[in-house]
């Protein structure tokens, strides 16, 4: 068949297979075997051809092919993402012949960019006034490119290139870097200065901001929240506004924590026109709905969890919003649900006692009280109740419902499980009323009433991008986090949240959310197990240096701009620190902390400084990065290895993941072309690959193979040091339920905060494609097999085109005799 | 009748995996593949609705297969168990692609009858229906060889090449679109269809094995000889399917390109069975490792889960899995 390819304006030309092979030899360009390479991206790229293909397409098809490769060998993520780039170069500056050419124009196209958008409204005008436009330009670094990875620089593009209404991309990388840098300097005396120092950091990917912060600074709407934590009250009035705002803040790209144990229970009394409420479900549904119908300005998808206490009379019915089945009125597909548990839970639960569930129309002050209030409240109220003093009330084994959670957990991965009381008796903002939630990912712990919808702005450390010489490199680490704090801090001034509650708590509290991600990518550069003593130990070392650097720099940042507006009253005014309240959750518990409580550096020294003020009423908080590790190329937050090989579904598509830390380590052995069928056939773990060497099946095991309590003990570790939480993952192999709730009780008694997701081993995958499937020796039955066939018929030739190294030989002598290639 | 002693355990291990595997197909939210369907070209959604076209109605023709030409025959109770459930997964997958079809908006009334109008689908569907009717009509005395052979070509016509074959190579085309960022909560559902169709096949080919097992005396050089050459010949009626699913080509995807997958899936089945690989070609769609072959891990708020399981009272150690 003749192919002809279709040019943008319309005219068939004849397919000119060079052209492709030379920007196919290009992307491969400084790799080993490029030549070889080349031409299996140019052979298999063959088979998808087809007559009136576009040019876009054939570019496509190019990334497509090399990206369908990287399971057998990094070098072709470096090629796919090289084609990647290209097609966005082409798009956003036009054809180019030579990387000088191209050099040029992405110099002046950044000038244009900046000159052509200020005018049409897109960006903030300040970017063209405030800045030496000539010198950000000289500083454009696009061998910097080179750093992503193909799904980095695709998730980059789908989600945070600036498009016109066409959807035509505005930004390459660079350019989209440099826009965040210069949206987060305005506020600046040298904004210049400023802006490349930000930029430094991010090009070089040590840090990235979240998702919010990279769409839209530097834009002339400024909605850089990620987080915010609302409450809802029990009252329609308040239910409707909050549907409202719910609107307003998805559209503005944010996640939501919604608070829902105010609402009275189904079948509490109205008292305006005497008849009874349904309870908090169907209003559930209904902002299920609203967050569905907006889809956050297309680049995220409208998100938000509900929190409830359990001692709310139909928590049973909210354990069921996420089932599958049953009436669909009563459920919600879209939004999330978290349980909000206090110790007094926990120790019933610990104790085999009972559990009273009240309705919140009579116990409304439960919702304010934690720690011991909470306690004696509690117990005073089930006075009542067996006094008969309560309308309604039910009672239960806190075991049974506890069991109830957790089967809801494993079989639906909700409800999220979160602690009040730690949130709370640790907070250092605790002068500012009670945290009645935590956010979207549950690293956030903030308070909210009906006059504040707590906000966070988030942007996380890149540690796997801080080692140098086999060890992390210390002051660069300390440098990014001052950086990136300022940067964070700067965000405040600049940011317009959509609802006037937002804006009061941002200004008034400057909250901001230091992450850091690349935990598991960095252990294993440092060649240490995930679940080892030493990388406790370690976690613990780089916590505690992250929570110093950050704490003194806002200490710092206080010093040269002034303390929070509610800093008077703030554990920090006391001269306290995270690592203090530990004390205090174990008083108020009762209970010791299992969590080791050392420390190694100078707080004396920082007690005294906070003391003096603080810039940010709270500072750190581990994000998930779910898509920002993806662009800066690194594991997510401090999860571990989901599989060493395994795919990745988000929003931006479904991209395979290979861990190249590992395919180095296995190349340098020699062994990597032997072990890397099974690999996939055994879907990413190396439990079962006899070939690989001890050292390194413990370096890199997959989540599934690590012991659950190290995810626990990585996270306490993390949260002795850390003011807000952490989006704690968790990941099972186990199914037994009482395993699962003696795994989670040991979460609390280590003194986490959060947990977030829970994934479960899958039993059972659908039939592989790409791998050496038979099911018949699998079960070690002959079929057809047990009669002895006469010589089989001559096979027809077959027209297709063979690439497999099974299928043809590759020697030429046998190629000759071979009849699918003759 | 009674369920204990259990003899074939595999097929009682199979009930309860598929039991886990329960979905609705309201579960997937396809607002965001229904923009996705505007941008497409009209060569992509002949593609897709040509795939439905099929997978539609034969859901419901493997349905009938099992129930009028499998499950009278068989007489252990777990098996039939078994086959509850897949008639049930059956019913299910039509309703899933029934509710694809009701949402996207095409010619429903002229799609409904393509199985009927166009003949690359009904020469497929005529293959089997046309074993089934021997059993479901002639009354076999299935303890008969006769009886067992007409038996065994039943289940390679609807398991081994309906769902073993041409299933799949649906299911390749159907992810595609996925890889291409197009359709991806339409590509959960087929997620869930092809994690049930696995078990399909793992039943029908242990079914099969375990028939030619016992009954040695079918196992004769010219019955081996002609099942084969039905699997080859259903190779072939998919080639013209293919043809006609895409007259042009579109990005990534042609004809010749999809036949080559169908006859690398015919070599996996025929090697399955007991025989020697006939087309020995390469699988072309290498990317099928990142679509169907690894674990997945979901954006939970981006994307549905499709990894979970709904069955609570498994939750025990020491579940007997493969």
């Amino acid at each position: 068949m003749d192919i002809r390819v279709k040019k943008i304006d319309g005219a068939l030309e004849a397919f000119n297979a060079d052209r492709i092979n030379q920007a196919i030899a290009r992307a491969s360009r400084g790799l080993p075997d490029a030549v070889a390479k080349t031409a299996q991206i140019a052979s298999e790229m063959a088979l998808t051809l087809y007559d009136g293909i576009t040019t876009t397409e054939l570019d496509q098809a190019a990334i497509n092919v090399a990206a369908q490769n990287i399971k057998d060998d990094p070098d072709f993520d470096k090629i796919a993402a090289r084609l990647f780039l290209k097609t966005v170069y082409k798009q956003v500056l036009g054809d180019y012949n030579t990387e000088e050419e191209l050099r040029r124009a992405h110099r002046q196209g950044f000038l244009d960019y900046i000159a052509k958008q200020t005018a049409s409204g897109l960006l903030d005008e300040r970017l063209a006034k405030l800045f030496d436009l000539e010198k950000l330009a000289d500083a454009l670094d696009l061998a910097a490119d080179e750093l992503l990875t193909y799904t980095g620089v695709s998730t980059m593009t789908k989600r945070y290139l600036t498009k016109n209404r066409e959807q035509k991309l505005l930004e390459t990388p660079q350019y989209f870097w440099l826009r965040v840098a210069m949206g987060l300097s305005l506020t600046e005396s040298d904004p210049t200065a400023t802006a490349l120092k930000f930029y430094g950091k991010m090009k070089e990917l040590k840090y990235s901001p979240g998702g919010s912060t990279n769409i839209n600074a530097g834009t002339s709407t400024p909605r850089l929240s990620n987080c915010f934590l609302m409450d809802m009250e029990d009252s329609i009035e308040h239910i409707g506004k909050t549907v409202a705002d719910v609107m307003k803040l998805s559209k503005a790209t944010g996640g939501i924590g919604l608070n829902v144990t105010r609402l009275r229970a189904s079948g509490s009394p109205i008292s305006t026109n005497n008849t009874f409420s349904s309870g908090p479900v169907p209003f559930l549904h209904i902002i299920d709905s609203t967050i569905r119908a907006i889809s956050r300005a297309g680049k995220k998808m409208g998100a938000l969890c509900f929190y409830m206490e359990n001692w709310h009379l139909d928590f049973e019915e909210f354990l069921d919003l996420k089932q599958n089945a049953g009436d669909e009125y009563r459920r919600t597909r879209t939004a999330n649900i978290a349980v909000y548990l206090s110790d007094e839970f926990m120790k019933r639960v610990a104790a085999g006692a009972d559990w009273y569930l009240f309705d919140p129309k009579e116990t409304p002050d439960l919702i304010e009280l934690y720690g011991a209030d909470f306690s004696r409240r509690y117990a005073e109220y089930v006075r009542q109740a067996e006094a008969g003093q309560l309308r309604v009330f039910k009672k239960m084994s806190a075991m049974e419902l506890w069991r109830k959670i957790i089967v809801s957990l494993q079989s639906t991965s909700h409800p999220w499980i979160t602690w009040k009381d730690a949130i709370n008796v640790r907070a250092m903002n605790n002068n500012t009323g009670t945290i009645h939630c935590s956010n979207l990912c549950t690293e956030i712990t903030l308070p909210q009433d009906r006059n504040n919808v707590s906000v966070c702005n988030l942007l996380s450390i890149n540690l796997a991008r801080h080692i140098k010489n086999g060890d992390i490199d210390w002051d660069e680490l300390a440098d990014s986090v001052k950086v990136g704090l300022r940067q964070l801090d700067n965000l405040v001034d600049i940011n317009q949240p959509p609802i006037s509650e937002a804006s009061n708590f941002d200004h008034a509290n400057r909250a901001v959310g230091l992450g850091l991600m690349g935990l598991a990518d960095t252990l294993e550069q440092l060649g240490l197990a995930y679940d080892s003593p030493a990388a406790y130990e370690l976690a613990d070392k780089i916590f505690e240096f992250f929570s110093y650097h950050a704490i003194a720099e806002s200490a710092d940042l206080a010093k040269e701009k002034g303390a929070y507006q509610n800093f008077a009253g703030s554990r920090w005014s006391k001269g306290e620190l995270p690592l203090d309240t530990l004390r205090d959750l174990e008083n108020s518990r009762g209970e010791i902390l299992s969590v080791a409580k050392t420390s190694t550096l100078d707080w004396e020294a920082l007690r005294a400084k906070v003391k003096q003020g603080i810039r940010n009423s709270v500072m750190m908080a581990i994000a998930p990065t779910a898509n920002i590790g993806l662009v800066a190329g690194t594991s997510p937050g401090i999860d571990p290895r989901f599989a060493q090989i395994f795919s990745r579904h988000t929003l931006s598509g479904k991209y395979l993941e290979l861990n190249f830390n590992l395919v180095l380590a296995l190349k340098a052995k020699g062994l990597w072309e032997q072990v890397k069928d099974q690999l996939l056939t055994d879907y990413g773990s190396l439990a079962d690959i006899k070939d690989i060497p001890e050292n390194i099946k413990t370096i890199y095991k997959d989540s599934f193979s690590i012991n659950p309590l190290a995810f626990i003990e990585v996270a306490a570790r993390a949260q002795k040091w850390i003011d807000q939480a952490i989006s704690r993952n968790m990941y099972l192999e186990t199914r037994d339920t009482d395993e699962i709730m003696n795994i989670y009780l040991t979460a609390w008694r280590q003194g986490l905060k959060t947990t977030y997701y829970l994934h479960m081993k899958p039993r059972h995958s659908a039939e592989q494609s790409t791998t050496k499937v038979n099911k018949s020796t699998a079960i070690g039955k002959l079929g057809f097999g047990a009669v002895k066939l006469p010589q089989p018929v001559a096979i027809p030739a077959v027209n297709t085109v063979s690439v497999s190294k099974d299928a043809c030989p590759l020697d030429p002598m046998e190629r000759l005799q071979c009849e699918s290639c003759q | 009748m009674n369920l204990r002693p259990i003899k074939y355990q595999w097929a009682y291990d199979l009930y309860n995996q598929a039991v886990a595997n329960t979905w609705f197909p309201h579960e997937i939210a396809l607002g965001e593949d229904l923009e996705d369907w505007k941008k497409m070209t009209d060569d992509e959604k002949h593609a897709v609705t040509f795939l439905m076209s099929f997978f539609n109605p034969s859901e419901l023709i493997v349905n009938r297969t099992l129930a009028l030409g499998v499950y009278p025959y068989l007489k252990a109770p777990e098996t039939h168990l078994y086959l509850a459930k897949q008639m049930w997964e059956e019913a299910n997958h039509c309703q899933a692609f029934e509710y694809v079809l009701e949402t996207f908006p095409v010619d429903r009334a002229a799609i409904f009858k393509w199985h009927l109008d166009k003949p690359a689908i009904k020469v497929k569907e005529d293959f089997v229906t046309n074993y089934l009717s021997r059993l479901a009509n002639d009354r076999l005395d299935i303890n008969s060889p006769e009886g067992k052979k007409d038996f065994v070509r039943n289940l390679v016509a609807y398991n081994v090449i309906m769902e073993g074959i041409w299933f799949y190579s649906g299911f390749m085309v159907a992810l595609s679109f996925r890889q291409r960022k197009l359709l991806r909560n339409f590509g959960s559902m087929i997620d869930w269809v092809v994690r049930d169709e696995s078990l399909h096949l793992k039943f029908g080919i242990n079914l099969i094995l375990t028939i030619l097992e016992e009954n040695p005396d079918i196992v004769t050089p010219e019955f081996s000889q002609e099942i084969r050459q039905m699997i080859i010949d259903g190779v072939a009626m998919e080639n013209s399917y293919n043809q006609a699913m895409f007259p042009h080509g579109i990005l990534g995807l042609n004809a010749d390109y999809v036949n080559q997958y169908v006859q690398y899936v015919a070599d996996r089945r025929l090697e399955e069975l007991g025989f020697t690989p006939h087309f020995k070609v390469s699988n072309p769609a290498k990317w099928m490792a990142a679509a169907m072959d690894t674990l997945e891990l979901v954006n939970f708020f981006e994307a549905q889960n499709t990894n979970y399981e709904v069955n609570s009272l498994a939750n025990k150690k020491s579940e007997t899995q493969n």
